[in-house]
């Protein structure tokens, strides 16, 4: 660091200097008393220093909501969100996916979940006035190899699942150029490939979206039941990248999670985020939902959704919570073209014991 | 001035100096000048020009404070109900701390992901704002978000519903005036954002707190959401983590009470087992929980979402339900209890005390 840019005594700069600082960091992680002591100032000076580097790590003044609102600040708030390729999936959250964050998706397995982020992958790459951000996405699979036929299906199918986009617009895109896929096996490529390839596509503006398909699988296999410890600390570090992404970038990160089954009660040691009656709870515990600002679940219910004379089993997608969110779900179906969400009136009122 | 020179504030190595050129109290230094005094002591010209201003500035009001400096208790009772405090829309969680978030003191609010501690801390950013003669604080907010979750749509709605209640509240001309001038805009426009990305940027933050108060005067709530997120991966020395804590605790304190605004901080909740059984606690470690004056327990009981008051200096153990709508942070809704003709003190106190009624118990 620089000392001389501060705007301070010389003789308080010398002394910062002899007692060997090196960093901005490191004089904000010592506390006034111990700076005295180990440059010899004063306390007053001592407190200039720690005021004005604290003036240089601090990048931009507070804002206000209002300028925030009115689009002033497309750092903090872009003021548009990833749309879900579905109104009434968009209209559950209120707009889409936000931009800055963890939306973590959960579910059983065949609910429909890599469905839900290929659908993404692909919203993601329309223009801004179309609910995209005109950038690729970066799909990392962990546990099966990546659906590719599927995924062309899905292209194909775009005009169906989107009339209302002019057809040109969606001849125009290159979908599968795109859309960079990534296969982790293990935890050390996982790590690898999220704090080197994936920065480099970010910085590049290639890709605004991140997929982890999933982060459960190689957390639950790599360590033992009684590794819980370790296991917090590697999805701290590993959470912790995705999110200085997410800011960095502004782009959205969705992160798919399993399910483990509720065999006992509730249980005051567990948190149950308010699922009351459900036999499955998203994975990874408290230390990964202390993670997530957005926690979404898909799940499989009997019976069958018609759309145009076609069926397909029902699912229900709730929010579980969100910062800007109510407490809702709405049913939606999978088809040829993709996730689409039912539009019903009664969308919240469940029967009881359909999950 | 029989002020000994140790306890003057300037730097260790000037005392060191000054004590063995044999100035033993301040009165010694008065007549002085500055070079005599850098010739006897061997300190730098610079050096004796500072002792000496400091010892001017030092003098004349010093006996002014020491007059003023102890207060009766009563007054300090006046002091602090004049401080008021923050609604928080909820009426059980208002009577439960006492009139709402008190202004002067740090308040911590732990709670799982997703049961509402960001629903109440932006509940809190508008409910400051709130004009005095409908009972408020007429303040701004600072919201200082290290996790991102501040999303300035949920804020227009609570906004929105803050001023739509205060229209339903205004009956005389002062509070009708008023509330011409309480709009969505404004309400927006006195609350302020900053977010910070790791805990380097937190504590940069902090410092520079006291110059931003004084920059805005107006500001009476300060919210930290959350204060554990930033410093719960990345320390391998968890005692260094401990001491950057406590400054920090310190440092808000300390901004609270001058400044005379509420700081607000919120907590993560992390598993302990304890003799084979898991439960649920706050984050951050034992001594943490010292840090602020109060601490608030969000979690669910089933369905229910209750507010525990775990530790107050000032106001009893209590345990309250709350629920989020629309609107924002808001009492729950009454559930039909069957009246029980046994006990005459019943309903509205089985949630707010834990304490055994000694009535009941003849």
């Amino acid at each position: 660091m620089e000392w001389e840019q501060l705007d301070l005594n010389p003789r308080i700069i010398a002394a910062v200097k002899k007692a060997n600082f090196r960093s901005a960091k490191e004089i904000l992680c010592v506390s006034g008393p111990d700076l005295q002591r180990l440059t010899r100032l004063s306390k007053t000076d001592v407190q200039r220093l720690h005021c004005s580097v604290a003036a240089v790590v601090r990048e931009s003044k507070p804002v206000t909501a209002l300028q925030l609102i009115r689009g002033e600040c497309p750092v903090l708030e872009a003021g548009h969100r990833l749309s879900c390729a579905c109104p009434v999936l968009d209209g559950l959250m209120r707009g889409g996916l936000p931009m800055l964050g963890i939306t973590e998706l959960a579910g059983e397995s065949a609910a429909g979940k890599t469905q839900f982020c290929l659908q993404l992958c692909l919203s993601v790459q329309y223009p801004q006035e179309h609910g995209g951000l005109n950038s690729g996405a970066v799909y990392i699979c962990t546990e099966d190899s990546f659906p590719i036929k599927r995924l062309r299906q899905l292209i194909t199918q775009q005009p169906q699942l989107r009339p209302d986009l002019p057809p040109a617009l969606i001849r125009s895109r290159r979908f599968s150029d795109n859309i960079y896929i990534e296969h982790a096996a293990d935890l050390e490529a996982l790590q690898a490939c999220v704090s080197q390839r994936v920065p480099v596509l970010l910085k590049r503006g290639l890709v605004r979206l991140l997929v982890v398909d999933s982060v459960a699988a190689l957390f639950r296999s790599e360590f033992q039941a009684d590794e819980a410890v370790q296991r917090s600390r590697h999805l701290l570090a590993f959470s912790n990248i995705l999110h200085r992404l997410s800011h960095e970038y502004g782009a959205p990160v969705v992160c798919v999670n399993q399910v483990t089954d509720v065999v006992d009660g509730p249980n005051p040691g567990r948190c149950d985020y308010g699922l009351v009656g459900s036999k499955v709870l998203p994975a990874l515990g408290i230390a990964w939902a202390n993670q997530v600002m957005v926690r979404l679940m898909l799940r499989r219910l009997p019976g069958q959704v018609q759309s145009d004379s076609r069926s397909s089993a029902t699912r229900k997608l709730e929010v579980v919570f969100a910062p800007h969110l109510p407490r809702a779900s709405c049913l939606c179906g999978v088809w040829e073209e993709g996730v689409r969400g039912i539009p019903d009136d009664h969308s919240d009122l469940q029967p009881q014991g359909s999950s | 001035m029989h002020r000994t020179v140790p306890s003057l504030p300037l730097a260790p190595s000037v005392k060191v100096k000054l004590i063995n050129a044999g100035f033993q109290v301040a009165s010694d230094l008065t007549d002085m000048r500055p070079l005599q005094l850098c010739k006897e002591a061997g300190i730098s010209q610079e050096e004796a020009v500072e002792v000496l201003q400091m010892l001017r500035d030092d003098g004349q009001p010093h006996q002014q404070r020491a007059a003023t400096e102890s207060l009766t208790a009563l007054d300090l009772l006046h002091q602090e109900q004049a401080l008021g405090s923050i609604v928080t829309f909820c009426s059980a969680l208002d009577n439960a701390l006492g009139g709402g978030v008190p202004v002067g003191k740090t308040t911590e609010i732990c709670g799982a992901p997703g049961v509402g501690k960001t629903q109440l801390c932006m509940q809190l950013a508008v409910d400051v704002q709130i004009p005095v003669c409908f009972g408020g604080l007429g303040g701004k907010a600072l919201y200082i978000d290290t996790e991102g979750s501040f999303l300035v749509q949920r804020v227009v709605d609570m906004a929105d519903a803050a001023v739509q209640h205060c229209t339903l509240l205004a009956e005389d001309t002062e509070q009708r005036q008023a509330l011409e001038e309480l709009t969505v805009e404004k309400i927006l426009s006195n609350l302020f954002l900053v977010r910070c990305h790791d805990y380097v940027e937190l504590l940069a933050e902090v410092y520079l707190l006291p110059d931003f108060i004084s920059e805005h005067p107006e500001v009476r709530l300060v919210v930290i959401d959350s204060i554990a997120f930033p410093f719960r991966h990345d320390f391998e020395d968890l005692s260094q983590r401990t001491r950057l804590l406590n400054g920090l605790a310190q440092q808000l304190i300390q901004l609270a009470t001058q400044h005379s605004l509420a700081v607000v901080l919120t907590n993560q909740m992390t598993t302990r087992v304890s003799n084979g059984q898991s439960k649920l606690v706050p984050a951050l470690g034992e001594s943490w929980g010292h840090a602020a004056t109060q601490r608030l327990i969000l979690h669910w009981e089933g369905l229910r979402r209750l507010a525990s008051l775990y530790k107050s200096p000032s106001q009893m153990e209590a345990t309250i339900q709350y629920q989020i709508t629309v609107q924002g942070f808001r009492d729950a809704p009454e559930e039909p209890r069957p009246t029980s003709s046994s006990s005459a003190v019943s309903s509205p106190s089985e949630n707010h005390s834990k304490r055994p009624r000694m009535e009941d118990l003849s």
